[in-house]
């Protein structure tokens, strides 16, 4: 019935063993048999998608993988003159269709942020572009959100289907999935059996009872001032972020962090150009080299970190805040630092001096 | 009289806060400050906390959450210490925390005499992730202990679990629940769960597997990586900092690539710069996002360490570490 189709639980390994054979497939699996996280991966056969829990890492790796080649060159002689030597480039093989399954709005969303940088110009990432086009996502219905979670606060929400091409809504024994998009529709068959009316109220119930909540009470106008009047309060910015212990894990389970290094990795005379994750958590990041580092201290990073997001990507793309509210780097922070909590100050902060 | 004390499990967390509290008010005007924990963004975490005036003192907690090693803190960019000489900070620290001090005194990184030691006796910190696999929570509004089991209540409920099954691998295996140094004690001291010889069991058990099995083993684990660096940040004694061979470019020891070799080099020479120095207070493993079992590496190399000079790290400030002498008269290496 209107082109909804019913997978029941047991069916699902099944159902997705059928789609993969149309299209690569990535799935929410567990870490291992006595770990709480779950990653996403290529699906084989056997596997068992883990749906009731946010994973840890993200499907961003997809799209924007932690390390890609951009390119290979290899250094030859000219055979007509040996002693010219030739620069040979070669691009990688082009990216395939992919498709993740059981995202959530939130990493889906994230790719919003991406798409401002990479391909509105005026240069755009061709294999940012490439990859992203040929990558769809069956969104899940959200209804695990938990305390750190915040995507109703950031233009979000757990029945967000944005950017979605399929819909997957749990229901009592399995799970009902819909189309959302042509080419998300054209693989809505091959899931299961048409769902019952039956299931396909129940899908709709709980569509509409997760569209009204509400996750997360955080109100971000008024930071992108708030990080203005206190951009040189390092008294402000030292109370915020005393006990951040300057790793990565925040910019690297960020569905939104989009910074990128890129080095070139050469042997004898092949080699290839890199672009892999960078994190302003890091003290390289911005290490110049004459030795200066414009931002000495974990203080200056986690005040770009939060800046970058809440105030001056905003101000660069009409008002979007480069946060999709995941909680991610709530959730894993090794000292448990609150974003929230940062950038709530930063706006009574600036209430208080207005 | 055992009864009673189990039942008010909850009260007695309530009992070393309220402790805590009057301790470090009776000495904070002779503190630039104490670092210590409050309560984080959910019933399951607790977040570091640095506090200098009377005021905030009601801030600070101590309960079984309270999993941070805070020592890092003294010795890492911009270190938190004392303004002045003859000036001191203060620092909560759990048995295996003091062990990291004990360890950064006898490498020089800190003087005894600029710290005031907050010790407190620990029955073991939960494993919030632990926890979840056991219960999946949702919306977790309260956590307590009572008795032999972890009291948990959530949009569900009240669920229950033993309190072993929710406390984390390196809990476990402690055989130093007591602060070895400290100015005060914030509780009675607890038994150990175990003696220290009964530590190693996990790396005796990769022993008997094959080197073949070994290597598949890590390989799988560490393919998870993702080079946050968490595990090296989170480690007291990991004192290069911003000088780390995994991000200098010269000399350049590792690419950008994920591979397993370049993982492997990390966690190795991560592990390595440890030896007869770590004092296993687990935070690596505790941290890692991936829950990869890091501190495994550390505990084979102590292990081995034990064995050979019958060394344990960050028990005595007078000793110097061995890795830290050279003597020409050693035969046994």
């Amino acid at each position: 019935m209107s082109g909804k189709v019913f997978i029941p639980q047991d069916k699902l390994a099944s159902a997705l063993e059928r789609l993969n054979e149309k299209v690569p497939v990535w799935v929410p699996v567990s870490q291992g048999a006595d770990r709480w996280g779950i990653d996403f991966k290529p699906f084989r056969a056997g596997m068992v998608p883990v749906m009731d829990r946010q994973s840890t890492a993200l499907p961003k790796e997809v799209i924007f993988p932690q390390v890609q080649t951009l390119m290979t060159f290899e250094y030859v002689k000219a055979p007509e003159d040996p002693g010219r030597v030739q620069l040979k480039l070669e691009e990688p093989p082009e990216a395939g269709n992919a498709l993740v399954f059981g995202a959530r709005p939130c990493d889906v969303r994230g790719f919003f942020t991406f798409d401002r940088v990479f391909t509105e110009g005026p240069f755009v990432d061709n294999q940012y572009k490439d990859r992203r086009e040929k990558t769809l996502f069956a969104v899940l219905l959200c209804r695990e959100a938990d305390e750190a979670c915040f995507c109703s606060s950031v233009g979000s929400g757990p029945a967000d289907t944005a950017g979605g091409d399929l819909w997957i809504t749990p229901v009592e024994g399995g799970y009902v999935v819909e189309g959302l998009s042509e080419r998300g529709g054209s693989y809505v068959q091959l899931l299961g059996d048409p769902a019952t009316e039956e299931q396909a109220a129940a899908a709709s119930r709980s569509q509409e009872e997760v569209s009204r909540q509400k996750v997360g009470s955080l109100d971000p106008s008024g930071v992108v001032q708030g990080q203005k009047d206190r951009f040189e309060d390092k008294d402000f910015w030292r109370s915020m972020v005393n006990q951040c212990l300057g790793c990565g894990v925040c910019t690297y389970v960020c569905p939104t962090c989009y910074c990128f290094n890129i080095t070139d990795e050469m042997r004898h005379s092949r080699g290839e150009r890199m672009r892999s994750w960078d994190s302003c958590m890091f003290a390289v990041y911005t290490q110049e080299a004459s030795g200066h580092n414009p931002r000495p201290t974990k203080l200056e990073r986690y005040r770009n970190r939060v800046g970058h997001k809440f105030s001056y990507f905003p101000e660069k793309y009409d008002g979007m805040i480069a946060c999709c509210g995941c909680g991610r780097c709530i959730r894993s922070c090794p000292v448990s630092i609150d974003i929230r909590k940062v950038v709530e100050n930063l706006k009574e902060r600036s209430h208080a001096c207005a | 009289m055992s009864l009673l004390s189990e039942r008010l499990g909850w009260i007695v967390f309530e009992a070393e806060t309220k402790r805590l509290h009057e301790l470090v008010k009776a000495v904070l005007p002779e503190l630039d400050g104490i670092v210590g924990w409050e309560q984080g963004f959910d019933a399951l975490h607790a977040t570091p906390v640095f506090v200098n005036r009377e005021e905030d003192v009601h801030r600070l907690m101590w309960s079984p959450l309270c999993v941070h090693n805070l020592s890092g803190y003294l010795v890492k960019t911009p270190p938190f210490l004392p303004r002045d000489e003859g000036r001191k900070v203060g620092i909560c620290v759990k048995g295996c925390d003091s062990r990291s001090l004990v360890a950064l005194e006898q490498e020089k990184f800190l003087g005894r005499d600029r710290l005031h030691i907050f010790g407190i006796p620990c029955e073991g910190t939960v494993d919030w992730r632990r926890v979840m696999k056991k219960i999946p929570l949702r919306g977790v509004s309260s956590v307590r202990r009572e008795g032999p089991e972890l009291k948990v209540e959530d949009s569900r409920g009240v669920h229950s679990l033993p309190w072993e099954e929710s406390l984390a691998r390196r809990c476990l295996r402690c055989a130093h629940p007591n602060p070895l140094v400290h100015d005060v004690l914030v509780r009675d001291p607890v038994e150990p769960r175990i003696k220290k010889d009964e530590a190693y069991g996990l790396v005796e058990e990769m022993d008997q597997k094959s080197l073949e099995e070994r290597l598949a083993f890590w390989s799988a684990e560490l393919d998870r990586c993702i080079r946050c660096y968490a595990c090296r940040n989170a480690c007291p004694l990991c004192v290069c900092q911003d000088r780390c061979i995994v991000e200098t470019r010269d000399p350049k020891w590792l690419t950008q690539k994920m591979g397993i070799s370049e993982k492997f080099m990390f966690h190795m020479i991560h592990s390595l710069h440890l030896a007869g120095r770590c004092t296993e207070c687990g935070e690596c493993e505790r941290v890692c996002p991936m829950e990869i079992p890091v501190t495994l590496m550390k505990e084979k190399l102590n292990q081995i360490t034990r064995e050979i000079l019958g060394y344990e790290a960050g028990i005595d400030s007078q000793l110097v570490p061995p890795l830290l002498t050279f003597n020409p008269g050693e035969h046994e290496l």
